[in-house]
């Protein structure tokens, strides 16, 4: 995938297509399937279908038969779920050359909507967004085995370098909803961090699981938030420990050099008096 | 006002050398006590080298932070305060204790090296925490005792 196939200035379709949307443990993985316009027909005869209906052990191997055809290409995504992800395989395989004319890929919600915003940021690519894109296109279904096989081995890699001896690996199918996997959440959390890496913290299930545990505000999350929100969601104040600056209103005051000289607000340089 | 009694950082043996184990974290953590940081908490290098420093990753809450580990300009050293722990021998009761008298703090560990995480961006000379060690510079130039050559040399550059 680092090379520019000879291929890539004849006009190209693309595939992409999700892993990892629903499971609360694991990355979610982009993947993307390329190839020229005119090996279309050829690519129906590979026999790839939605990674969903597909055993792993079939999977693995037309994601390795996929590997060494030389006339597709195909680039993968891990990604937090935050980030939106096709935009950013469609610009890195421009990037690289490809000559991409169409793209087809998957949506959980409005395609049109998508088509539209995808068009516009990529107005050289025809888009078609559909439902079910992964069994109706085999570029898609192509794109899908790369990515499920790729999260499937990251999940694998994960346990391998980063369990520690405590850490329980049957955490069933990883959906929120699997009594397995929902037992495994409740053993392996922890008051002060949250879950191990594997899962995915944003995922609302989570969410509903740390209730209760030690409260954890972020820095950036509070610049989002615009106006003085509220004072106790702010970053530590010294004065919790004991310190109190010389404002008389320190409770206002947090270590963000607030009140003083440009050079110390810049730094978030604030003065201690009483400690 | 309250001391902080830094006799102990004179002898190394005597407090423990917490160096590349202080994270700073661009979060604010509601708990204060021991943690098994080291089994929950586990940067990897990156490929990632910026102005000569190898940056980091780590998960927190299951949020990517980029950090460095950065060491603490010579002559400058970091302590980790605690309560002096002859508060409690007194025998007196502890929540009184505490408002009533000046609040005495010790030196519980130090550390001359430190990983500082961003959370959105990759770590550089122009983060905060780092630009807060400008201020050292100007303390020095600030605090240096001013000589009568000193005075010599503002006085005969007002006149010209």
């Amino acid at each position: 995938m680092e090379f520019t196939p000879e291929w890539a200035s004849q006009p190209c379709l693309m595939g992409i297509d999700e892993a990892g949307r629903g499971p609360v443990l694991g990355p979610m993985v982009y993947g993307c399937l390329y190839c020229p316009i005119s090996y279309q027909s050829s690519l129906a005869s590979l026999h790839f279908a939605d990674s969903k209906t597909l055993k792993e052990e079939k999977r693995e191997e037309l994601y390795e038969s996929l590997k060494l055809d030389k006339s597709l290409g195909w680039a993968v995504d891990v990604i937090g779920p935050r980030e939106l992800s096709a935009k950013m395989l469609a610009k890195l395989v421009l990037d690289m050359g490809v000559f991409l004319t169409e793209a087809y890929l998957d949506t959980v919600g409005d395609p049109e909507k998508y088509r539209i915003k995808l068009s516009a940021r990529f107005p050289s690519i025809k888009f078609v967004v559909s439902k079910k894109a992964d069994s109706l296109y085999p570029v898609v279904s192509g794109a899908s085995i790369v990515a499920k096989v790729t999260r499937d081995r990251a999940v694998r890699e994960w346990l391998v370098e980063e369990t520690g001896e405590d850490i329980n690996r049957k955490f069933g199918s990883g959906y929120p909803g699997d009594p397995e996997t929902k037992a495994w959440l409740e053993q392996h959390k922890h008051s002060v961090f949250g879950f191990p890496s594997l899962v995915r913290f944003s995922w609302g299930t989570c969410t509903a699981h740390l209730k209760g545990e030690v409260e954890v505000t972020w820095e950036s999350d509070e610049a989002d938030e615009s106006g003085n929100g509220n004072s106790n969601k702010r970053q530590s104040k010294l004065s919790r420990f004991g310190f109190t600056t010389c404002e008389s209103r320190s409770e206002e005051i947090e270590s963000s050099g607030k009140g003083r000289c440009k050079f110390f607000q810049a730094r978030k340089i604030q003065q201690i008096t009483q400690f | 006002m309250g001391t902080i009694d830094l006799r102990a950082a004179a002898d190394e043996n005597s407090i423990a050398n917490l160096s590349s184990q202080v994270h700073q974290l661009p979060c604010c953590i509601r708990f204060e006590g021991p943690a098994q940081v080291s089994h929950y908490f586990k940067p990897k290098s990156s490929e990632v080298e910026i102005d000569g420093v190898r940056t980091e990753e780590a998960h927190f809450r299951g949020r990517k932070l980029q950090g460095a580990t950065i060491s603490l300009p010579s002559g400058y050293s970091g302590f980790v305060l605690g309560q002096a722990s002859n508060r409690n021998a007194n025998g007196k009761r502890k929540a009184s204790s505490l408002t009533e008298e000046k609040p005495c703090w010790e030196v519980k560990a130090k550390f001359d090296k430190m990983t500082y995480w961003n959370h959105d961006s990759l770590p550089s000379k122009d983060d905060t925490f780092l630009r807060s060690f400008h201020w050292f510079n100007i303390a020095e130039a600030l605090h240096k005792p001013v000589t009568v050559e000193d005075l010599v040399a503002v006085s005969h550059g007002g006149k010209g």
